[in-house]
């Protein structure tokens, strides 16, 4: 869960409540598509719903002290207004169906989004429908006009990288009158990737390896045959730098440089291997490879990566970027 | 200005609209608070609009406290409480101004929609009439308006849809409030209805200064209203129409005040009211009269009652020794009672006693004149009370005496004044004269204040008897008569008893703009169906009472009704809604699209046999499943129809497969857990 992760149960009545919770929401089917009815929908009055019923109570007893029959009849009008705000409440949400989009994956770090769009079949619009990450309190907010839909977004910063669960959502109404807070929650079907966070500042890729299988020994890097580019390494002698490409990358922000490659592209291959990267923990290197994985795709240079359990061929573009940050995230 | 108005941020708007419903449940109270509050709220609610307009920051916390406390300091130092009704609508008035200084969060506002809530039923301490009653129902959904756009979030919802949405939740809340109105237990206070404190209202007041009216404010509003049995039923002629209210017969030289009260002054020590002694002759009249709210407990009855009044459950009635109908509790509503009357009737001791002598007292050194000229009446009367009286009224009719509404200040010897000097006055100046110079001459006299005359209304056949009909008489005491009306007024302007006066339209600016445009008399016939409505209102709404209640379980059916049946009949009711409630939303959930359903049956049995599927997957994609999961052959049936219904679902008239398929559903042979 995001946001405010779950406190460690402290007594025997948090231990209660959160076990009623974990009850409750395995009772609720996973589904990516909620559509909203009497069984699923939960309606309590807030601290504002409590005053009101106080004010009443007072009205109530100033008409019965002095005798007020206007007294009495303005405080059943109250009354009545509010019984049918709590119908207007239930009904903003009652027949809405929720629909959450297929989430993108993301890096570990930044907030997923979540799009769920809501549905009104109705031919009357549905007033102040909110939407939040259960626990988040963060919410956002949308009328759904009559017959029609509207997009909601909310976003959760998932706590580690891999395959994992959307969090529960939450979505309530206080309309009309703010005295009842009308709410369901949803367990969507649909998980979410993420992958490792990207090491920043990340050191530089590593060298190219000797292309298993060629035999050409590796001569100094000469001034060749142009035949490729590859990234920039300490000592790369001034002209080989491609000073177009070095303009580009200079616009969009990133100081990646890049150097002609003579003909090492054909002797060399990058491998990004998890053994070479000199760190033992399994998340710090995910982290770094993931770093790489962005920065040889940035550069648009081939490259392979090894995990445990994958070894992916070297390649470029965006769906071998793609697999290779999803290898990443699960392994 | 308008077009600067329709471009408002959002939030300025909704506060400007918010302090204009503040506003308007506050303008009525106005007339009721201090003038140092209205002033304060005024200048509050205002500087709240101009930060508003500005786009100003708010005060800070300090501001408003300081505020606060001069605001409590002030109430304290006017009403010398800050309990009681009287405080405390002063004290809400401001605390509701007050908040909206401070007004940021929701929950700010939450707490000004409350307040508000309390100054509309405030503003019902003071009057329960139509008007009123309109004009705090818009109040209300002013404030059941502004409560909704609050909890419109998104983007700049225009006002008229959420006013549409706060009607719309009245018009739903109406037969709640009908049904809980009718049958709520109606209780009896809870802790007392706070002892008069509307001082300063018109009519009667049970003490009556003679000498400090200037001007007498004509008050055109209703004082009760009468209908003579059977319903429609002949009343009697206008100048026998005397309504007793209280009878004042001490006297300190300035102030009529009723004994009771003398006692407490001490300045009658040993005095004892004369018992009454009612002789009545004749049938009696029976009358219905609904009195507006006077929050003291006089009953008005026309002269004079012998048993007692049929009151509302709840109130009891007693007669005075002076002949006045007191009800237990002064009522803070409007009052219903049934009464019947003697016209003709004696009352009082027929012999002198020695209770007599109280009627006989006048302070020290006040009326010289008044005196001498009582002594001299005497004499030439030979001695006889009955003589003196007629010399008295002889004078008055003769003696160049006027009446007139428009008397000026009188001095210390008020009856001095007007027997020689001023020789004009109204009915206060008269009866106090004239009692004055008979006690003078040692006739025992009295004053009875009261309402006189009375008109009818031609929509609806109800008497109404106005504030402005309010009068002062006097009684004699003549030895084997007991106690005599005279009204001594009558001697001086003729036509002030017994003629209805009052034919013209009541004297406001409205009053007198309509008066240009439309004729006296269709003037008269509007104001005669107004008032028609209005007593309906009174009849209807503020004088259904607990009696009322029980006559409503009573047409229902119910033999001896009491409160415990009101709660079950309120229960019912609740019960009632629920079944519908319940019954409606079974009904929703039949309203499923039926292939919808169908696939959802099918769904449920393939889950039960152990395959939960997607409720997205289309027929013939279960039909693939069913096979993948339970194998070929136990599948098929399922299969076979799953695949019949995908190819009905898309036929050009895919009606008329449907009773088949769900014939066949129910005959299916389901796959059982592999």
């Amino acid at each position: 869960m995001a946001g405010r992760t779950d406190p460690a149960p402290r007594g025997p009545r948090a231990a209660l409540a959160a076990r009623w919770r974990r009850w409750w929401l395995a009772r609720l089917p996973r589904t990516d598509t909620l559509t909203l009815t009497q069984r699923n929908i939960y309606i309590l009055p807030t601290g504002a719903g409590w005053g009101l019923a106080l004010t009443l109570l007072v009205l109530l007893v100033a008409s019965i002290n002095y005798q007020l029959n206007l007294g009495y009849l303005l405080t059943f009008l109250l009354a009545g207004s509010v019984a049918a705000s709590v119908h207007l409440s239930h009904g903003t949400l009652r027949g809405l169906s929720l629909h959450l989009l297929a989430p993108e994956p993301q890096f570990l770090g930044a907030a997923t989004v979540l799009q769920v769009q809501l549905h009104n079949r109705r031919r009357s619009p549905r007033h102040a429908v909110a939407l939040a990450v259960q626990g988040s309190g963060q919410w956002a907010v949308a009328d759904v006009p009559a017959g029609g839909s509207a997009a909601l977004q909310v976003a959760f910063s998932p706590a580690r990288r891999g395959l994992q669960d959307v969090p529960v959502l939450t979505a309530q109404t206080l309309f009309p009158l703010g005295t009842f807070r009308v709410w369901t929650l949803w367990r969507p079907a649909a998980q979410v990737l993420v992958y490792p966070r990207p090491e920043t500042p990340a050191p530089p890729l590593p060298p190219g390896q000797p292309q298993t299988g060629g035999g050409a020994s590796a001569s100094a890097r000469g001034m060749g045959e142009f035949e490729g580019v590859r990234a920039y390494q300490r000592g790369d002698p001034m002209k080989l730098v491609v000073w177009k490409k070095a303009a580009r990358a200079l616009a969009t922000g990133s100081d990646d440089l890049v150097s002609r490659d003579t003909h090492q592209s054909q002797r060399h291959e990058l491998w990004l291997d998890a053994a070479a990267t000199g760190l033992a923990d399994p998340e710090a290197r995910a982290s770094r490879l993931a770093s790489w994985v962005l920065q040889a795709d940035r550069l648009g240079l081939d490259y392979g990566l090894r995990v445990p359990g994958h070894d992916i061929r070297p390649a470029q573009g965006a769906a071998h970027r793609r697999r290779c940050l999803e290898a990443l995230a699960l392994c | 200005m308008s077009a600067r108005a329709a471009q408002l941020p959002r939030e300025t708007r909704d506060t400007l609209f918010l302090l204009l419903v503040v506003a308007c449940c506050l303008a009525p109270l106005a007339a009721h608070l201090p003038l140092w509050g209205v002033a304060m709220a005024g200048a509050m609610l205002g500087w709240r609009a101009w930060l508003a307009w500005r786009g100003r920051p708010l005060p800070g916390r300090w501001v408003t406290a300081v505020l606060l406390a001069a605001a409590v300091a002030l109430t304290a130092a006017t009403h010398r409480t800050v309990l009681g009704y009287e405080a405390g609508v002063t004290l809400i008035t401001l605390l509701l101004a007050l908040k909206t200084l401070e007004l940021r969060a929701r929950r700010d506002a939450m707490v000004v929609f409350f307040l508000g809530f309390f100054t509309l039923l405030a503003n019902f301490f003071f009057s329960q009439s139509l008007p009123t009653a309109a004009a705090m129902l818009l109040a209300l959904l002013g404030l059941l308006t502004a409560l909704v756009n609050a909890h419109l979030p998104v983007g700049r919802p225009p006002l008229a849809a959420s006013m549409r949405i706060a009607a719309r939740m009245a018009l739903l809340g109406a037969p709640v409030m009908v049904a809980l109105f009718l049958l709520f237990p109606r209780l009896a206070p809870l802790w007392g209805v706070p002892a008069d404190s509307a001082s300063g209202r018109s009519g009667l007041s049970g003490q009556m200064s003679v000498g400090s009216v200037a001007e007498l404010a004509l008050d055109d509003s209703v004082a009760f209203r009468v209908r003579f049995a059977p319903p429609g039923g002949q009343a009697p002629p206008q100048s026998r129409l005397y309504f007793r209210g209280p009878v004042l017969s001490a006297f300190d030289g300035r102030d009529w005040y009723a004994l009771p009260q003398a006692e407490d002054r001490g300045l009658v020590p040993w005095a004892r009211p004369t018992p009454p002694e009612l002789r009545v002759q004749g049938e009696p009249l029976a009358y219905e009269l609904t009195l507006e709210s006077t929050r003291r407990p006089w009953l008005l009855t026309l002269d004079a009652v012998r048993e007692r009044p049929e009151m509302p459950e709840g109130y009891g009635a007693a007669m005075t020794p002076e002949l006045q109908w007191q009800a237990s509790r002064a009522p803070s509503s409007v009052l219903r009672y049934r009464a019947q009357s003697y016209l003709d009737f004696s009352h009082g001791p027929l012999a002198e006693t020695r209770a007599l002598d109280t009627y006989r007292q006048l302070p020290q050194g006040y009326d010289p004149r008044t005196h001498a000229l009582a002594q001299q009446m005497l004499q030439q009367a030979g001695g006889s009370p009955e003589a003196l009286m007629q010399a008295a009224l002889a004078r008055l009719r003769t003696g160049g005496y006027r009446y007139t509404l428009e008397p000026g200040m009188y001095g210390t010897h008020t009856a001095d004044e007007f027997w020689f000097e001023r020789k004009e006055g109204f009915c206060e100046h008269i009866a106090s004269a004239f009692v004055i110079l008979l006690r003078s001459a040692g006739v025992p006299a009295r004053i009875v204040t009261g309402y006189q005359g009375g008109q009818v209304n031609s929509v609806d056949g109800y008497w109404t008897v106005r504030q402005s009909d309010a009068h002062a008489w006097a009684e004699v005491w003549l030895q084997g008569r007991g106690w005599v009306r005279v009204d001594p007024t009558g001697s001086v302007a003729p036509d002030r008893i017994g003629l209805p006066l009052r034919l013209q339209a009541p004297r406001t600016g409205f009053g007198n703009a309509m008066g240009l445009v439309i004729s006296p008399t269709a003037l008269q016939r509007l104001r005669a169906v107004w008032e028609a409505v209005d007593n309906r209102w009174n009849q209807w709404v503020l004088n259904y009472t607990q009696g009322r209640q029980m006559n409503l379980l009573k047409r229902l059916g119910v033999h001896s009704p009491s409160w415990q049946d009101l709660v079950q009949l309120l229960g019912l009711l609740t019960a009632l809604a629920a079944a519908a409630g319940a019954a409606w939303a079974a009904w929703q959930r039949q309203r499923q699209d039926p292939w919808q359903r169908l696939l959802g049956t099918a769904r449920q049995r393939l889950a039960r046999a152990g395959l939960p599927l997607p409720a997205h997957l289309p027929p013939r994609g279960m039909a693939e499943a069913a096979r993948a999961h339970f194998g070929e052959e136990a599948a098929a049936p399922a299969a076979r129809w799953l695949l019949h219904v995908e190819q009905a679902r898309y036929a050009s008239q895919p009606r008329r497969a449907l009773a088949q398929l769900q014939r066949e559903l129910r005959r299916l042979d389901w796959p059982r857990r592999p």
